[in-house]
């Protein structure tokens, strides 16, 4: 069949045709449009077709796109009678990809014709029933399901509060725990639904081998839209509903609770018991009472956390803020500054102690006992009490800050290049305003309102305490 | 013939480089004389470096060539409107020089942010190494905050000139344009990252900083002097950033091709669109609140200091109200990758496109009210939490419809695996570990107990790897051919990713559990977890092997943009216009190839449905320089 709405065209060819292959050929049919061109397709049944390339009047795209859409299998021959390179094209439907049509258009195009477009070349039209396309989907949507299930299961059985998180140790951690055994369900049935139904179509979606075919033209479903947009909208609002009154659960005030104020600094915890009168580097507290941790920094921020307490807050220059806990197991915990504060913040840890009432009680009798009445030995003490010794060691080990051994008396070199001898004057002054005089080679780090709640007589043991590091 | 000869000199890079030493020796001389003058001792390190670093970048972009034109207007000359592309320049000059071809421009901030994330992930190692053990091996405190501050903020460089790289080499492509609404502001927004990138890495030569990479006060105001380093330095990119999107912006509303109206536009720019929107607007902040510290540092002003009035949360309202933002700029673009190759390797409609490209602005959106769920524990006013959490919560549902919206577009799809679409499967599944991570992290009770633990850094790991690593290497994989002319090996590619790909869950699943058993972030050592040095140990070789799977991928678009198989025009079948160009892309574009949009993007299965059909051009007529 030969497609040209030029009638010198149809002749020509034909008269090569038959002359070159006689009897082997017969051309049964000369149209002049694509309509007449499809529709002699059905009636003639052509074993080739020869398109004319250059008639306008003729769409070769359009003839090429719905002869592709039929089951016909035949060839298909564009021909060009111009001059310069290839003259005709062969375009045989079980043989060469569909896809590749556009490129060797493309080939005929760049001999200095205009581009022509990129053509989708669709599944052909095969007619499948309604019912064997809804099975189709019904076995594929079973079978997905299951795969989903499976996962689910397996991030039920993974995602547990008793493996992931650490042990419960206060009653502020038990709705905590709750919301995260919430969400770890919610996440193990998330996961699994995507992942599960991706991985069902990695397995059962995969392109066949050869296959240059498109996919079903599916481009969406507005209900299904609708459906995962409600949804997730209505569990959000739910698990930000529970979120609240998990935190207010925790916020909930003992009207008696244990006064703590916790002081943080660069790179020490101090915890002072106003009610009972004692400093202390450790926390001790009684199990099943409520403390509220007044909370301090010093310098720079830092952050209150013992993972098994849960609840974590940050201390912040210049305001209190409030921390309340109700330990709810006896035992030792490891309390761990949790904002980066500077060089040494991995180590500013202090222990944490939760005992029994009396056990407690005991402590703080310890604690009032245990200050010294001689004042270098309580030099000591408050030494060890106000986080000095992170930065000034007693042994000649230099730190951050000089060492205390051998400091009073020697004579100290300072960054502007005065001296002085380390006297008591010195040593007051370095405590009281510590940026005034800054030694060689140390850095202007020590805070300056480290001594704010240090009295005089506090300073002076310190002094003499001093003294008898030789 | 004349020939021209180049030299080391015709290299923009070389020049401005040079241009940036002097302009920072000027800038430190004139800090001296203002001091002297105000009858100050003449050196002060810390001024000194931070008008020398603002100077020298200055002077970088004049050396470079990035102002010239507008020296030029200034002066009333004119200049050409499409400066002379010349055929002969070399391709180690082109690239190393100002340009104002969005093709080149884009390859550049490709080419730099892989360098950046390079240097990053070698941070990276090197801490990673120290803490496999309890104890200090061979890093100092100090060292290591620096190095893991630096990661983070080196590795956010990256990802900002990554996003840049995909969107400028794109957009144009994608909607028909010949370059971006503003060339020469593009090249101009490019080079500024070349001298913030130097400033940033100097830190580590000038005392380093420990704060990580969010600075917060009065840390920031005690730490050394590398921390105005980072200042300045993340100030620069920011404004890079600002430039970039405006182009973005602009050029996608404008200069779209005939037919394209914007629900006919490919899914990418859209959320390049929506990304540009979050820049443009959010950036400012962070300089604010940087700019804010460094005059507290340099001139005593008492922002964020107690004693003199100021309130240190201050800071953290302002730097969160853009840096959360800032990872909806880190990730929409990449998600608008895996929407936009999808349905080019299932032969599907991307589901739901209407739903899909609002969803970009609706996390844009949405993503602007929610900062201070970084700061629960921060002490600011309590009540405040409540509000915060239901709207970070909130962001869920526009990510939802993406999520379900690829799912369906892969349900009854025809797969095939090559390496760009093992990159997109392997994004979807990264980025929904780290989404499905977000809610522990966004309700405050849980908040509580995760806030400044390994938890929320395996968190942002997770959707960083998922939103932006993972679809860019797709991308880069993806448009290889058109860019280079040539196919990347794709044995090394499938290596690439199945080394990486799973690295990566030991890595993200080994993070989420030491942070919930108790595993601080920013810390050099973890002392009493010793059941931890386990887990430790796995997350660190995790992270060697995705270094190693790195190695493999740059090496191997170094090789095969060399030697590759000289390409296909349209390898993988693509809609899209960018496909109907000859490989590599020519210097303007369709001027010689325009099209027109005729259906819809990607209605693939739609038997002799096009996207566009390319039209004769019009004769140009020709122009007077």
């Amino acid at each position: 069949m030969i497609v040209s709405s030029h009638p010198l065209f149809g002749k020509g060819i034909k008269r090569l045709l038959e002359s070159r292959f006689g009897e082997g050929v017969n051309v049964v049919g000369m149209v002049a449009s694509v309509e007449e061109a499809i529709a002699a397709l059905m009636t003639l049944h052509p074993d080739l077709v020869v398109v004319d390339y250059d008639d306008g009047a003729v769409n070769r795209e359009e003839f090429l796109a719905r002869f592709v859409e039929s089951e016909h299998r035949l060839r298909v021959v564009l021909l060009s009678l111009k001059e310069g390179g290839s003259n005709a094209i062969v375009y045989d439907r079980r043989t060469m990809a569909a896809s590749q049509v556009e490129d060797w258009l493309k080939e005929w195009a760049d001999q200095g014709s205009a581009l022509s477009s990129i053509i989708s070349m669709g599944k052909p039209i095969v007619q499948r029933s309604k019912f064997l396309q809804m099975k189709n989907n019904l076995i594929h949507g079973f079978g997905a399901l299951v795969f989903v299930f499976i996962m689910t299961a397996i991030g039920l059985l993974v995602l547990r509060t008793d493996i992931l998180l650490p042990e419960q140790a206060s009653l502020q951690a038990v709705p905590i725990d709750n919301l995260f055994g919430l969400h770890f369900r919610l996440i193990a049935f998330l996961f699994a639904l995507i992942v599960g139904t991706i991985l069902y179509s990695v397995i059962f979606f995969r392109r066949k081998k050869g296959d240059i075919t498109d996919a079903v033209h599916i481009t969406g479903n507005t209900n299904l839209e609708i459906a995962w947009t409600v949804v997730p909208l209505i569990t959000v609002l739910a698990f930000s509903f529970i979120g609240s009154d998990a935190l207010a659960k925790t916020l909930k005030p003992d009207p008696k609770p244990l006064e703590v104020k916790v002081t943080g600094q660069q790179w020490a915890w101090r915890f002072e018991y106003p009610d009972q009168g004692i400093i202390s580097n450790e926390l001790v507290l009684p199990v099943n009472k409520q403390v509220v941790l007044r909370l301090q920094a010093v310098d720079v921020i830092h952050s209150f956390w013992v993972p098994e307490f849960r609840v974590k807050q940050d201390l912040v220059p210049g305001q209190v803020k409030i921390l309340r806990i109700t330990p709810s197991k006896v035992g030792s915990y490891q309390l761990m500054c949790a904002e980066i504060c500077g060089q040494q913040h991995a180590y500013m840890v202090a222990p944490v102690k939760v005992e029994t009432q009396d056990e407690f009680d005991n402590w703080i009798n310890v604690q009032l006992n245990t200050i010294p009445t001689d004042p270098v030995a309580r030099g000591q003490f408050w030494l060890d009490r106000y986080g000095c010794k992170a930065c000034h060691s007693l042994d000649g080990t230099k730190l951050v800050g000089p060492s205390f051994l051998g400091l009073y008396g020697r004579q100290e070199t300072f960054e502007d290049g005065s001296t002085a001898i380390a006297d008591e004057a010195y040593i007051y002054e370095s405590i009281r305003e510590p940026g005034k005089k800054i030694v060689l080679g140390y850095p202007n780090a020590m805070p300056a309102n480290v001594a704010q709640e240090m009295t005089d007589e506090q300073i002076q043991d310190i002094i003499e305490f001093i003294k008898t590091l030789k | 013939m004349r020939q021209t000869k180049y030299t080391l000199f015709s290299v923009g890079l070389v020049r401005g480089l040079v241009a940036m030493v002097i302009g920072m020796l000027a800038g430190m001389g004139l800090l001296s004389l203002i001091r002297l003058l105000m009858g100050l001792p003449a050196w002060n390190a810390e001024p000194a470096w931070v008008l020398g670093g603002v100077i020298g970048s200055l002077a970088f972009l004049a050396g470079i060539g990035a102002m010239t034109d507008w020296f030029k207007w200034a002066k009333g000359e004119q200049t050409p409107e499409h400066p002379a592309h010349d055929p002969e320049q070399p391709g180690w000059v082109k690239y190393l020089s100002f340009s104002t071809d969005h093709k080149v421009i884009g390859v550049q901030y490709g080419v730099t942010g892989m360098i950046m994330f390079a240097i990053a992930g070698s941070f990276a190692l090197i801490f990673r190494t120290e803490l496999i053990q309890i104890g200090l091996q061979f890093l100092s405190p100090d060292l290591y905050n620096t190095y893991m501050s630096l990661h983070g903020i080196v590795m956010i460089m990256a990802i900002l000139l990554g996003v840049g790289a995909m969107s400028n080499y794109l957009v144009p492509l994608l909607i028909g344009a010949s370059d971006m609404a503003f060339p020469r502001l593009n090249g101009f927004a490019f080079w500024i990252n070349v001298p913030s990138g130097i400033l940033l890495l100097s830190s580590l030569f000038l005392g380093g900083f420990d704060t990580g990479w969010v600075g917060y006060p009065p840390l920031s105001v005690r730490a050394p002097l590398g921390m105005q380093m980072f200042f300045l330095g993340v100030y620069l990119f920011g404004l890079s950033s600002i430039l970039g999107s405006l182009n973005i912006i602009v050029t996608a509303l404008r200069m779209r091709a005939p037919g394209m109206t914007l629900f006919r536009m490919p899914i990418f720019v859209w959320t390049a669109l929506a990304t540009s929107i979050i820049s443009l607007t959010a950036t400012q902040l962070i300089a604010l609140s940087f700019q804010m510290v460094m005059f507290q540092r340099l001139l005593g002003m008492g922002f964020f200091d107690p004693a003199k009035g100021g309130d240190v949360i201050l800071f953290q309202h302002l730097f969160w109200f853009y840096s959360h933002p800032a990872v909806y700029v880190f990730i929409l673009t990449g998600l608008g990758v895996i929407s936009e190759l999808l349905p080019v390797f299932v032969r599907k409609p991307l589901f739901g496109y209407k739903w899909v490209a609002m969803s970009s602005l609706g996390i844009a959106l949405v993503g602007f009210f929610v900062w201070a769920h970084h700061m629960f524990t921060s002490g600011m006013q309590e009540f405040l939490r409540v509000p915060f959490m239901y709207s970070t919560l909130l962001v869920a549902v526009p990510t939802g419809v993406k999520f379900f919206s690829w799912v369906a577009t892969i349900w009854r799809g025809k797969l095939s695996f090559e390496t760009p679409m093992l990159f997109v499967l392997g994004a979807i599944i990264i980025f929904l570990i780290g989404g499905l991570s977000g809610p522990p992290n966004g309700t405050v009770a849980t908040d509580l107990h995760v806030h400044d633990t390994y938890f929320i850094v395996g968190h942002f790991h997770a959707t960083m790897f998922g939103g932006f690593v993972f679809p860019f290497m797709a991308a880069v994989y993806f448009w290889f051919p058109k860019v280079t002319g040539r196919m990347y090996n794709e044995r090394l590619g499938k290596l690439h990713f199945f080394l990486m790909f799973p690295a990566f869950f030991v890595q993200s699943f080994g993070q989420m559990f030491v942070g919930l058993l108790g595993m601080r972030r920013r810390i050099v050592d973890y002392p009493g977890l010793e059941f931890m040095q386990t887990p430790h140990l796995l997350i660190t070789i995790a992270g060697f092997v995705i270094g190693f799977s790195v190695l493999i991928f740059f090496f191997n678009l170094a090789f095969s943009a060399r030697r590759g198989v000289v390409a296909e025009q349209n390898p993988w079948h693509s809609r899209s216009p960018e496909w109907g160009l000859p490989s590599p892309v020519p210097v303007d574009n369709y001027r010689e190839h325009p099209f027109e949009v005729v259906g819809e993007p990607y209605d693939y299965g739609l038997a002799g449905s096009a996207f566009v059909r390319m039209v004769q051009p019009v004769a140009e007529p020709a122009t007077v320089d």
